[in-house]
């Protein structure tokens, strides 16, 4: 257990310091959260849907896009100059250095959402009244879906030819279903739909708040552990 | 024994729609005039429903007996049935889009099962896309086997988080006539044999080619 702090530690930090050096991820990918953002929010002026309905949307698509960013700097920089078999060399577990580089990324997520999230509250006119602790919950529980899937599968698309295009397909792919559990809690905490007429209606949902928690909670729980052990079959010679 | 389930398959498709177009001809209700045809569309949705499911199964089997053994037959056959998978889900996909146009008026809606049979229509397609996408037999293999895991693991995901949102798909199907019930069930065994042909011939192919490039570059 303490070989396994003490390697997740090092990866952990080279990663958190190499990124802090370089400043090569962090600032590509808040611009392009701000840009998706405003651009969404000039469509939404064109089209008939309501401002705050969009938001959420909105929020998804800039964490999914910008996250691409982030899981696709993960092992491409171990590509350069051939880090990753050092890496692999080095007698460490595999799915100790899965851990390490998902934290990273959850990490680079979190500080990517503080930034965004306050740009779409001013631009789409929503706010989370007093549902702070749930909505701090369905960003994290997005994040880790996204940093789950994103960190294995930027490991397997090293050894394709088309990286980053490839990157984007499996994992938008594979979180597709997450979206909609997803965008509806964030809709039920901006207060858009009031929580006693969800499912009903257009807005075609069964569920409340917490079926939505419980889905995404489990969704990462099931992806996080088979990624994690899946991982050393993907980096392996 | 190729011949033969060729044969057998062949059989089974002529028998299937033959019934289908005559004694097991879904009636439409009194409000559905003129649209037998389009009902009669489910002998060939349903059963594509069920086949590309199993395929996806095969796949995973496929995929846990590469990663535990490496032998390279299973990564022809989990690709043969991945490949497999991508046509049934195209039917069921194009059958349904005509149903809907048929009873609902718009061609897709994003109901649950619409959803659900459009997120395996990508998977298959991003597993192909992937295994395109690298040179390395081995590497391929390997890529491919935890991606075919990842992407069975995704599919009751997806059934879940598809029963969420509210239904307007027929629930189940129901049959009037006991010669309905018969070629429906015929329909459903001549699509399990037609995707069991395929998935043995394209096995073969894939084998073939494997062998060919291995002799090219050695």
């Amino acid at each position: 257990m303490r070989y396994f702090w003490l390697s997740f530690k090092a990866i952990f930090i080279k990663d958190i310091v190499t990124e802090l050096r370089a400043k090569q991820v962090l600032p590509t990918m808040i611009v392009l959260g701000m840009l998706i953002v405003w651009v969404m929010r000039i469509v939404s002026e064109a089209s008939s849907l309501s401002t705050q309905m969009m938001g959420p949307a909105v929020l998804w698509i800039a964490f999914l896009f910008s996250g691409l960013q982030a899981q696709e700097r993960a092992f491409a920089t171990e590509e350069r100059e051939d880090c990753i078999s050092g890496l692999l060399l080095a007698p460490v577990d595999p799915g100790t250095i899965y851990i390490a580089k998902f934290l990273v990324n959850v990490i680079m997520l979190c500080v990517f959402e503080i930034v965004v999230v306050p740009v779409v509250f001013i631009t789409f006119r929503v706010g989370v009244g007093d549902k702070w602790i749930e909505f701090i919950t369905v960003l994290l529980l997005g994040n880790v879906a996204i940093s789950s899937i994103g960190t294995l599968f930027s490991a397997m698309v090293q050894l394709s030819r088309s990286r980053g295009a490839l990157l984007s397909i499996l994992v938008l792919v594979i979180l597709l279903p997450i979206m909609l559990p997803a965008t509806f809690a964030l809709l039920l905490i901006f207060g858009v739909i009031p929580e006693e007429f969800a499912g009903s209606g257009a807005l075609a949902f069964v569920g409340d708040l917490k079926t939505a928690l419980g889905y995404m909670i489990a969704f990462d729980a099931i992806f996080t552990v088979a990624c994690w052990l899946l991982f050393g079959f993907v980096v392996q010679e | 024994m190729r011949r033969l389930l060729m044969f057998i398959t062949l059989a089974l498709l002529l028998t299937s729609t033959w019934l289908a177009f005559t004694v097991g001809e879904v009636v439409p209700s009194e409000d559905e005039k003129g649209v037998t045809v389009e009902k009669n569309i489910l002998y060939v949705h349903v059963p594509s429903a069920i086949c590309s499911t199993l395929c996806f199964l095969v796949l995973l089997l496929t995929s846990i007996a590469y990663l535990v053994n490496s032998k390279p037959i299973f990564d022809y056959i989990g690709a043969a049935s991945a490949e497999a998978a991508l046509v049934f889900t195209t039917v069921l996909n194009l059958t349904g889009c005509i149903f809907s146009r048929v009873f609902w008026g718009p061609w897709w809606t994003p109901t649950p099962r619409l959803l659900t049979s459009a997120i395996l229509w990508f998977l298959a397609v991003a597993y192909l896309i992937l295994r395109a996408g690298i040179q390395n037999q081995r590497h391929r293999a390997r890529l491919c086997a935890v991606f075919g895991i990842i992407a069975f693991i995704d599919v009751p995901m997806v059934f879940i988080s598809a029963r969420m949102m509210r239904d307007m798909h027929p629930a189940n199907v129901g049959f009037d006539t006991a010669w309905q019930g018969v070629s429906f069930g015929l329909s459903v065994l001549s699509i399990l044999s037609l995707a069991a042909l395929f998935i043995w011939l394209r096995t073969d192919i894939l084998r073939s080619r494997a062998q060919l490039e291995n002799e090219m570059y050695s």
